[in-house]
């Protein structure tokens, strides 16, 4: 890569206004620069942001520490719901609900977590196993850290970071109704990971991000994200992952992810990560690959082996997720 | 930020006798227990073998009760000894009916009560289960056994009840619109 373009992805890409770009922006109702940036990375535009403006389809994890999949699927489907299996045997996609998923006594004993599917996706891709010592990097509110101590069935440890307070309570309520107890919570930034002082067998970063993959949950974002909101949070995710590789094991596993599609939060950010420390990327077996080059900008070739998930083409939210190994 | 520390031997032989109530005492008794002191509140929360070594957090494990006089376990801790052991001495089973309500917060009438073991008294904390035998919620018995299913009179304060987080959060939403109007 050479020297200015290292820099260049410090300032958020931005493309000529096309009279597509323009008649997209118009129909869809989107800032036109946002959708002369989606004409670069996403595949089947049309496809997109029509599959935007429907409701995303709802998934429900079951927990297992407090039932099985039968027992759950069997008892919600005499209620009336309509259920299929997805690509992960916790998770169920909900074709049908005869009332709101967050008022069933099923939720409200703990036997299930309303969870996107891409979400399980990065706990899927952290492989974790039981006894090991795994931290979550920004835990609220809870689902991706129980879905850990769910696959550790409540063993070895798993410390959850939380800095603002507020979203700490619904982060420990919601590990106590699942019956997770193999859990800590520390209020801290993912920043000061360090300062723990523990060296971990996997490692969780769930990067705060400019959230343009869920634009169908909150269509407000069509016109008030910003190129600075991206820059904004490019710098934190890269201080983040610095933090997340300075505190795995070496042979750890670490998976970042973010619910957004753009390329200067997701495969630039890996791509420095590469270029600064001892890590590989691995492969993940769901998802497209990622991108290998972006604005006349190539990144390692091993990013495919990073994956983003589409809202049209795997019927999830926005996602990427990428699976990197710290070398031995 | 909360403090957290080893028990006591008289608080984990008080913690011993409540599970040996509850029936899960073998299964327990490997188990780790940390104390929460939270000014005055002593809760017991249950961690795995690897957290028991750290205490610098500012919440840890399961909250399963709260020590006082005596071990009175929360609604999780309820929860918990139910689906290790399956069964004890210490609940009352209530109809569909009575489900719905304790979920709402409602105490248990005599009429809804489908099964009680012979040997409860009165003023001892119960578990609330449904016909499935799953928690639903902690309550005291106003009466002992043999009065606990009479018909037309409250038999079970319910203390605390699986429906609460959903009250709560209504109650801050209203708490909120009522703030911004």
């Amino acid at each position: 890569m050479a020297a200015e373009d290292k820099d260049r992805f410090s300032m958020t890409a931005i493309f000529p206004e096309s009279a597509r770009s323009l008649s997209l922006a118009s129909r869809y109702g989107y800032d036109p620069w946002l959708v002369g940036r989606f004409l670069q990375y996403i595949p089947d535009i049309d496809g997109f942001l029509s599959k935007m403006e429907r409701p995303p389809t709802k998934y429900i994890r079951v927990n297992t520490i407090k039932t099985g999949k039968k027992e759950l699927s069997g008892r919600l489907k005499s209620k009336g719901f309509i259920l299929a299996d997805t690509e992960i045997p916790e998770v169920l996609s909900v074709k049908n609900t005869p009332l709101p998923l967050g008022a069933t006594n099923e939720y409200l004993l703990g036997q299930y977590y309303i969870q996107d599917l891409a979400s399980c996706m990065a706990v899927e891709a952290l492989d974790v196993l039981p006894d090991q010592a795994v931290l979550d990097m920004a835990a609220a509110p809870g689902g991706k850290t129980s879905f850990i101590a769910q696959r550790m069935n409540n063993t070895g440890m798993v410390v959850a970071l939380e800095p603002n307070k507020k979203r700490t309570r619904s982060l420990v309520f919601n590990l106590s109704r699942l019956g997770i107890y193999n859990t800590s919570i520390c209020s801290i930034d993912g920043e000061k990971a360090a300062d723990l002082g523990i060296k971990f067998d996997r490692v969780l970063l769930d990067a705060p991000c400019s959230c343009e993959g869920v634009i169908a949950k909150d269509p407000t974002r069509k016109t008030n994200h910003k190129p600075e909101d991206i820059d904004f949070c490019a710098k934190k995710q890269e201080i983040l992952i610095e933090s997340a590789i300075k505190v795995a094991k070496p042979g750890g596993l670490i998976v970042y992810s973010t619910c957004s599609f753009a390329p200067e939060e997701n495969e630039a950010i890996i791509n420095k990560a590469l270029q600064k420390f001892r890590i590989e990327l691995e492969p993940i077996n769901h998802g497209n690959e990622g991108l290998t080059e972006f604005a006349g900008i190539k990144f390692d070739p091993s990013l495919r082996n990073t994956r983003r998930f589409y809202p049209h083409i795997n019927d999830t939210t926005g996602f990427f997720v990428a699976r990197i190994r710290v070398k031995s | 930020m909360s403090q957290y520390r080893k028990m006591t031997r008289d608080e984990r032989t008080m913690l011993n006798r409540a599970l040996d109530r509850w029936g899960v005492f073998e299964i327990m008794k490997e188990k780790n227990f940390l104390i929460k002191q939270d000014d005055n509140v002593k809760k017991v929360c249950l961690v795995s073998d690897e957290q028991a070594l750290l205490q610098q957090f500012c919440e840890s494990g399961l909250v399963i009760g709260e020590m006082t006089k005596q071990f009175a376990p929360t609604l999780q801790g309820a929860d918990l000894f139910f689906r290790s052991a399956g069964c004890n001495n210490l609940y009352v089973k209530v109809n569909e009916n009575a489900e719905k309500l304790v979920l709402y917060g409602r105490d248990v009438m005599g009429d809804s009560i489908i099964d009680a073991p012979k040997t409860l008294s009165e003023n001892v904390l119960v578990a609330i289960i449904n016909s499935n035998r799953e928690v639903i919620g902690l309550g005291r018995t106003r009466f002992g056994s043999d009065l606990v299913l009479q018909k037309g009179k409250i038999t079970i304060t319910t203390i605390s009840d699986a429906g609460q987080y959903l009250r709560d959060e209504d109650d801050e939403k209203s708490a909120k619109m009522t703030r911004s109007r």
